[in-house]
């Protein structure tokens, strides 16, 4: 037993301070260096904070390049994919722009009904909430981690973004910045188990919290007692954490086999390019006379 | 002679030129081979194939350098990648210096403590010091493909150490 446990010893010592012909540093040494660097990267000095933002930059713009002939055969792939789709999406998106051109016509209609209603209830409306800005960003970096579902972007704090903003695709939501380096910040994308917002779906304006799970589906918590769950229903940021503003649309719902309901996003943020994120420069007060 | 001398330098470095692009680039094998459930961990297979069998192709600075990058890209706190992968290290090379006979079952069952201890490392150090939250089931699927895709790459990697004439018992 004695001699087992000392060979044991033998052994891992052995294995933690052996160094070979190109093993200049030993397990033990390089262990302790990891040690140190982890305890100094969670530590909150703030030195280690702006030696750690320089290396994101640096990092990030190194790795945004070598991963550029990738990048580049990511996209001939998908065009070449997109390209034998386009034929029946064609036929789908005729039939879907007849539609939309009766919702048009009815849109316009509720407009002027809205306008008439509030000249009878003389509101004055003072404008829009809220003054935002949108910037747009390149997503130049996109490494997939069964983990972590994030994107590096091209913009930092030089740019004024702040942790929190959204981040869109198109006019829909895909994440939050939670990192800000000088020149590129990190993205939460929604799917990330990280994730959490508040949102609001249906007529009756039920409020939720927005989860991601580290796939395409997202689930809806929190929702009120007597909730009865629908398909396609669009859900919209709620804005009632004070971060995001409230209106964005985020996806839609879907019940899944199980009977659960999930929610599917309305942006595909498996294939990020640019990105718009939504600076609040003023928050106006909507006043009615 | 230099020509000669230089390829062999070229193919010899395959290993740690694949280390650098997985750390370093977007490169993610899994979704190369469109297997997001089966997600398996190459980066691990690599570290510990030429840790058991030829440490010298995939030296241990090397592993601490590349995978501290790795945790830049992933925007996890440094430090964590490489102590994962030290450890995985650590454990290859125990089981080379106490085998004798180095058979395949071997090194693949003895995979199995070896990958439990490295990625169990790697969850206590995101779950008890940082605010990220991972997925365990995420972490115990990822760790079982990894497992079970060992032969697979353990029989490519042998087969180019054989192609290059390296022998891969020393």
């Amino acid at each position: 037993m004695a001699e087992q446990r000392d060979d044991f010893i033998i052994a891992i010592r052995s294995a933690l301070l052996k160094r070979g012909a190109r093993q200049r540093y030993s397990l033990f040494f390089l262990i302790s260096l990891s040690v140190f660097v982890f305890i100094l990267d969670t530590s909150s000095f703030s030195y280690t904070k702006v030696v750690r933002s320089i290396l994101n930059d640096t990092i990030y713009r190194v790795s945004s390049i070598a991963s550029t002939p990738l990048k580049f055969s990511k996209f001939s792939i998908i065009k070449i994919a997109d390209l034998t789709k386009i034929y029946n999406e064609n036929k789908l998106l005729k039939e879907q722009l007849k539609k939309y051109e009766i919702l048009e016509f009815d849109n316009e209609f509720l407009k002027i009904e809205n306008n008439s209603l509030k000249k009878s209830l003389k509101l004055i409306d003072l404008g829009s909430t809220y003054y935002v800005e949108s910037h747009l960003a390149k997503a130049i970096l996109d490494k997939d981690s069964p983990y972590l579902k994030s994107i590096i972007i091209n913009k930092g704090s030089k740019s004024g973004f702040k942790k929190g903003m959204a981040v869109l695709k198109e006019d829909f939501l895909i994440g939050r910045i939670v990192e800000v380096n000088f020149f590129s910040s990190r993205v939460l994308l929604l799917n990330d188990l990280n994730s959490k917002i508040p949102v609001t779906l249906d007529p009756n304006e039920s409020q939720a919290i927005l989860e991601g799970r580290g796939n395409d589906l997202l689930s809806l918590n929190y929702l009120p007692d007597g909730f009865t769950e629908k398909e396609n229903e669009t859900v919209f940021t709620s804005g009632k954490d004070g971060v995001f503003l409230p209106g964005i649309p985020v996806g839609k719902t879907k019940i899944n086999k199980n009977g659960e309901l999930n929610i599917e996003l309305f942006a595909d943020i498996n294939q990020l390019n640019f990105v718009k994120i939504i600076k609040v420069i003023d928050e106006r007060r909507t006043n009615f006379k | 002679m230099i020509v000669k001398v230089l390829i062999e330098k070229i193919f010899t470095s395959v290993p740690l030129v694949l280390l650098y692009v997985l750390c370093f680039t977007e490169l993610n094998l899994e979704s190369v081979f469109y297997l997001q459930f089966f997600s398996f961990n190459v980066n691990a297979m690599l570290v510990y194939f030429w840790t058991l069998k030829r440490p010298q192709m995939l030296g241990s600075g090397h592993i601490f350098f590349a995978n501290l990058i790795n945790d830049v890209v992933l925007g996890l706190p440094l430090g964590t990648s490489p102590l994962t992968y030290l450890a995985l290290a650590l454990v290859a090379t125990y089981i080379k210096n106490s085998t004798i006979h180095q058979r395949f079952s071997t090194d693949w069952f003895a995979f199995i403590p070896a990958i439990f201890f490295a990625y169990g490392i790697n969850f206590i150090m995101i779950i008890k010091f940082s605010d990220l939250t991972i997925s365990y089931n995420d972490i115990v699927r990822n760790s079982f493909f990894t497992f079970l895709f060992f032969p697979f790459f353990y029989y490519l990697f042998k087969t180019y150490s054989e192609k290059l004439g390296l022998d891969t018992d020393a």
